[in-house]
């Protein structure tokens, strides 16, 4: 036992007097240390990954192709362009094979189809994360500045519209969301531009509010502002939290600061004897203005029907002053000249009838609690700072308060918004996405100082909201600019004369697109006068019927007269009319009997017309675009011909398909479609 | 099988081109072994005797051995950095990233060169103290003392020009606030830091410039100073040694053991 | 005929002759040529290797840090996106600690040329040189410099609110109290250690010390906006 310890206690000594022994043992350890990393290395886990596919694609039927396109090692995509490096295939190996499409274990999982192709963008572009990693947690968690985590599915149509600066088909979402963002005025307040250098425009349009004492009381004011909801579910001015005192202080400062309008309140007399008239004849007009193509209005049963363009009128006799209502239905420019309402031409007696129909509709519990004691100077005072504060100016127009620039941060990039730059709330999800839908869903928990209102938002909004927000990303403005789509140019058209004065009286681009400008609710008349028979204009502008059945928007009747109808008319057959082709270079009439009955073969048998269409009223069933039964008094055959050789060169994104026609049997259906001309007054009488 | 090999290294060192090159000769003599070290360009650097005393661990606790050590590990590892990396904007980080993710044990040789780093900056403020404490800097010792601090600057210019390089956020702002101090030196500041960054902002000029500093200036400077610093010690006597520490009368039997087992 | 050659083949010159050590004694350097008869060892093997062994067990070390803890690496510099705090390499933050009290011309050039400069110098003064223990000779005029020194430093530190550098100042003023009343004969050694040290063994002491708390709080206490946090807590 001694000997033994006498022995190491020996070696000991010689080890420590000797130091060649233990630098050989180290240098050993050494040689051992620095092998660790090339074999960590080797056991990395895209190898691991790699190992799983290849073992997967030997079970499956078509294992020989499938392992003639892997490829072992590190893979790439690289696109210096875009700024990618996209290592992602090195373990999701199986994106570009279809037949893996059943797979649902990742990483080996089919990409879904989708319009590009992964060579040509890469992965990140759509789903962000960090393109260049190897590792699971670096490629799709990290969190580091300029990069962004992996981007949750349901917000996938945010990645189109870094390119796609208009609506595009096949992103709902994307295009929900940006309609919400223009139509609820939160451009109004934040600048977003996009990657094409436009700015988007709020498309909401507030009233002004210089003239509000005419059109409304204070009481209705401090209601509508303590909860817009109440007055209008479909109301698209926000709730700003305000207190009772603010809301009275507002409403103080705004009646205080309205200044009468010449006219608005002229007619209240006679209103007020006319309001006993008849109230189905109210009724019956408002139906036949069609009025709810743009209103909506509850009925009996409840329902809140009718379009959204213009404010839900259910409760609108608690709102308005007759005398003003009566004066905005002659001529709604007159108090807002840049309202989308168009002028009807109705005659005192209408006039009369509808505003006492639409005064009949009240919401008595609306401004069942409001009492307001007259308003202290103190209060209209501090009514005037409030409505800075809350940038109320950011969308309305108020006397003496000027549109503030910049009022809420801009958001042009806040799709790439670095993680530590924003403040996350507790039990919050750490994420871009979380935080973005947060912020618009309860805006004010992010701190009690802010100004941000409230909108009443479904689920459904909020996301739609959420990735419209997250599209607006710095990748978006780093894109080539050869990849842009941009959005169509604002054109600044304005029809000419006094027929164009007419036009905007009628505002009738509110509804139609002329030259690039205009609504897209209604056809595009850049063509029209290229399109239509004289005749059957002049007759549809005095009586316009539907075309197309399924639509709730129609085109309302302006009651125009003979002389103005006729110069509108005129003015749009001569001005509105396409360099491509010669309206008149086909006949009306005089096609040969077989070439109608030809092209009537072509129609319901090779093209399948009747799918979309309806010819025979009696029998076809497509309800999708126009009725034909009357086409041939209405378009001009040579419309109709270029028009199936190839409709979107007439109106782009028009949902009919090119057939890629050949003339004859272009010419053949054309010789069909221009003899269907049953008769208005037959139609009528059906 | 162990007496083979000897033979073999044996013969090896008899062959006219082995003796060309390392002059010594092959013998465990004094001589011999005073001749390795005198007839070696880096080794005449040292004394060829060394008091065993200053051996123990107690005396120096190896620190500027351990300080060349890391000095070493820094240079073969940015060597092999090198050639994974480019100068450039915004290249550079992708090159770091490439090291992580794509480059065979890339990430550990960052890893090494980074870890490698600071330790070196702790060791030669631990090298500073510890002399220091020792009274090691007396006469004739002046200059070395001297000759250390500038390769204290020296190493904390390597490794802050090393922060750098990586261009990633943390890089960036380290070296913008370091700029911006830079730049409060009266009068000269904003010059200072324009000749520093060759511009007035971080930018690819200033990572060009640190890349250059980094990988050429600093290091020859490095070496330069280390050799001044360990052929100051063999002139100026050797390590230094407190009156008060006990020598050790020699022990001729000990040294002829371990030179037999040589 | 062939001229001779102008050259000595082959090695058996006299190369390997050993040179002599011819040493010129001056009177400044007499006291570092005392010969002692002590144990020397050679260079090669003994020392190399022990110095390999040390460098060799310290990259082992480092290599087994480096497999497992990963380089800090953040996102792509962004010139747009401040990081609160911005924070130096760690070895710098004592001077960034300092910004945060001084204007950056005291902070970042006065402070650290003042230290460059007293390390440079440290050598070069006999008081070092000597290293008497500091109140021992001319104790009443040096306790009052002290005095005055400690309270001063004290007050200008309070002045500006650096109390993170006044901690340690007053740390070592108070140690210092203790060895000026202390006796180099006392019997108990720590005073007597206290008692033997130098002027500048008690600078570089309370420079070490600061050395250490202020880059230890600027590396783990310091967050958003240089607040005080807890490294423990984030």
């Amino acid at each position: 036992m001694n000997s033994l310890k006498a022995k190491i206690v020996a070696s000991w000594k010689a080890v420590v007097r000797d130091p060649i022994i233990p630098f050989g043992v180290v240098s050993l350890l050494l040689l051992i240390a620095l092998a660790i990393a090339p074999l960590k290395d080797h056991f990395s886990e895209w190898r691991n990954y790699q190992h799983q596919y290849v073992r997967m694609i030997r079970t499956r039927g078509d294992a020989v192709t499938l392992q003639r396109h892997f490829q072992g090692g590190i893979r790439q995509i690289w696109l210096p362009k875009l700024g990618v490096v996209d290592r992602c295939q090195t373990c999701h190996a199986g994106l570009d094979e279809a037949s893996l499409s059943d797979v649902s274990t990742q990483p080996f999982a089919a990409h879904p189809v989708i319009p590009h192709h992964l060579d040509e963008f890469g992965c990140v572009v759509c789903h962000r994360g960090q393109g260049a990693a190897t590792t699971v947690a670096e490629a799709h968690h990290s969190k580091m500045a300029g990069e962004q985590p992996i981007l949750p599915a349901r917000y996938i149509e945010s990645s189109c519209g870094q390119c796609h600066h208009s609506t595009l088909e096949g992103t709902p979402k994307l295009n929900q969301g940006r309609t919400l963002l223009t139509g609820y005025g939160c451009v109004s307040c934040h600048t977003i531009k996009l990657a094409d250098g436009t700015t988007m425009t709020a498309t909401d349009q507030p009233p002004p509010l210089t003239h509000i004492a005419d059109k409304t009381t204070r009481e209705w004011i401090y209601a509508w502002l303590k909860d817009p909801a109440s007055y209008s579910t479909t109301a698209t001015m926000p709730n700003f939290n305000l207190s009772d005192a603010d809301a009275r202080d507002i409403s103080a400062f705004l009646i205080a600061d309205s200044e009468p309008l010449s006219g608005d309140t002229a007619m209240t007399p006679a209103v007020a004897s006319n309001s006993a008239a008849d109230p189905a004849a109210g009724a019956s007009l408002y139906g036949e203005s069609f009025c709810a193509s743009c209103h909506a209005m509850q009925n009996a049963a409840g329902n809140v029907v009718g379009g959204n363009l213009g404010p839900e009128l259910s409760g609108i006799g608690s709102k308005v002053n007759a005398g003003w209502l009566q004066s905005w239905l002659r001529d709604p420019r007159h108090y807002d000249p840049g309202t989308q309402m168009p002028q009807y031409r109705w005659t005192d007696q209408q006039l009369q009838l509808l505003t006492g129909y639409l005064q009949s509709k009240t919401n008595s519990d609306f401004l069942a609690n409001v009492h307001l004691a007259a308003a202290t100077p103190a209060q209209i005072a501090h009514g005037k700072a409030l409505v800075s504060e809350y940038g109320c100016a950011s969308c309305h127009q108020i006397r003496g308060i000027r549109k503030p620039d910049n009022f809420a941060p801009e958001l042009s990039r806040v799709g790439s918004k670095p993680l530590e730059q924003l403040v996350f709330l507790d039990g919050m999800q750490h994420s871009l996405p979380d935080y973005l839908s947060e912020k618009v869903r309860r805006p004010r928990a992010f701190g009690t100082n802010l100004h941000m209102p409230v909108y009443a938002f479904t689920p459904a909004q909020l996301e739609a909201v959420t990735t419209a927000l997250l599209s607006l990303t710095d990748r978006s403005f780093t894109l080539p600019p050869q990849l842009q789509v941009p959005s169509p140019r604002i054109s600044n058209y304005q029809p000419a004369g006094h027929a164009g004065q007419l036009m905007t009286n009628m505002n009738c681009l509110s509804c139609h697109r002329i030259h690039g400008r205009g609504g897209d609710m209604a056809p595009d008349l850049t063509w029209e006068g290229s399109a239509v028979q004289h005749q059957w204009l002049d007759a549809f502008l005095k009586n316009p019927n539907t075309l197309r059945p399924s639509l709730i928007r129609r085109m309302p009747k302006f009651n125009l007269s003979d002389s103005d109808r006729a110069e509108l008319t005129d003015y749009m057959m001569t001005v509105y009319q396409t360099p491509a082709f010669e309206r008149d270079s086909m006949p009306l009439t005089g096609y040969a009997p077989a070439e109608v009955e030809q092209g009537r073969q072509l129609f319901y048998s090779k093209y399948g017309c009747q799918a979309c269409h309806i010819v025979n009223a009696q029998q076809d069933k497509g309800y999708i675009g126009p009725v034909l039964t009357q086409v041939g008094s209405r378009l001009t055959a040579a419309w109709i011909y270029q028009w199936l050789k190839n409709p979107q060169a007439l109106r782009p994104g028009t949902t009919e398909p090119n057939q890629n026609m050949s003339d004859d049997d272009a010419r053949a259906l054309t010789a069909f479609l221009i003899t269907q001309k049953t008769s208005l007054k037959q139609e009528a009488k059906q | 099988m162990a007496g083979k090999i000897d033979d073999y290294i044996a013969k090896l060192e008899r062959t006219r081109v082995w003796r060309s090159v390392f002059r010594s000769g092959t013998g465990s003599s004094t001589l011999h072994r005073a001749l390795a070290i005198q007839q070696n360009v880096f080794l005449h650097l040292f004394s060829t005797k060394v008091r065993r005393r200053m051996l123990g661990f107690k005396a120096t606790w190896y620190l500027g051995t351990l300080t060349l050590g890391t000095f070493l590990i820094l240079v073969i590892t940015g060597i092999l950095l090198m050639l994974y990396y480019r100068p450039a904007v915004p290249q550079a980080y992708a090159d770091v990233k490439d090291l992580q993710f794509v480059v065979s044990s890339g990430l550990f040789l960052r890893n090494l060169h980074r870890w490698a780093a600071h330790t070196m900056v702790l060791l030669a403020f631990a090298h500073l103290f510890r002399v220091f404490y020792r009274g090691a800097y007396r006469p004739p010792r002046e200059f070395n003392w001297v000759i250390g601090i500038v390769l204290l600057m020296v190493t904390l210019l390597l490794s802050y020009t090393g922060y750098l390089l990586p261009w990633d956020q943390l890089a960036y702002w380290a070296i913008t606030v370091g700029s911006n101090i830079s730049a409060t030196v009266p009068v000269i500041g904003e010059k200072v830091r324009f000749l520093m960054l060759g511009g007035h902002q971080v930018n690819a000029n200033a990572l060009l410039r640190f890349y250059v500093l980094h990988c050429v200036i600093l290091p020859l400077a490095a070496v330069l100073f280390i050799a001044v610093h360990f052929w100051r010690i063999r002139k100026d006597g050797g390590l230094y040694v407190r009156q008060s520490e006990p020598i050790r009368e020699p022990a001729k039997e000990d040294e002829s053991a371990v030179l037999e087992k040589v | 005929m062939t001229e001779p050659k102008d050259f000595i083949a082959g090695i058996g010159s006299d190369i390997k002759k050993s040179q002599k050590r011819v040493l010129f004694v001056t009177r400044r350097t007499s006291a570092q040529v005392r010969v002692f008869d002590e144990e020397r060892v050679q260079t090669y093997p003994e020392a190399l290797f022990r110095a390999a062994l040390a460098i060799e067990l310290l990259t082992i070390a480092l290599v087994l840090i480096s497999l497992f803890f990963n380089a800090p690496l953040e996102g792509l510099a962004d010139p747009t996106n401040t990081p609160n705090p911005a924070k130096a390499p760690w070895y710098f933050l004592g001077l960034q600690e300092m910004l945060h009290y001084f204007p950056p011309v005291v902070a970042g050039v006065l402070i650290p040329m003042v230290l460059v400069v007293a390390l440079v110098v440290i050598p070069y003064f006999n008081v070092n040189i000597e290293a008497d223990g500091l109140f021992l000779k001319n104790r009443h005029r040096r306790l009052n410099i002290f005095y005055a020194g400690a309270i001063g430093l004290s007050l200008f530190l309070w002045f500006f609110h650096v109390y993170v550098a006044l901690i340690p100042t007053l740390v070592i003023a108070a140690i210092m109290l203790v060895a000026a009343f202390s006796s180099p004969t006392s019997s108990q050694p720590l005073r007597r250690y206290l008692a033997a040290k130098p002027v500048s063994w008690w600078v570089m002491t309370w420079f070490l010390l600061e050395l250490i708390v202020l880059t230890v709080v600027g590396t783990f206490f310091r967050g958003p906006g240089w607040s005080w946090v807890l490294p423990w807590r984030s």
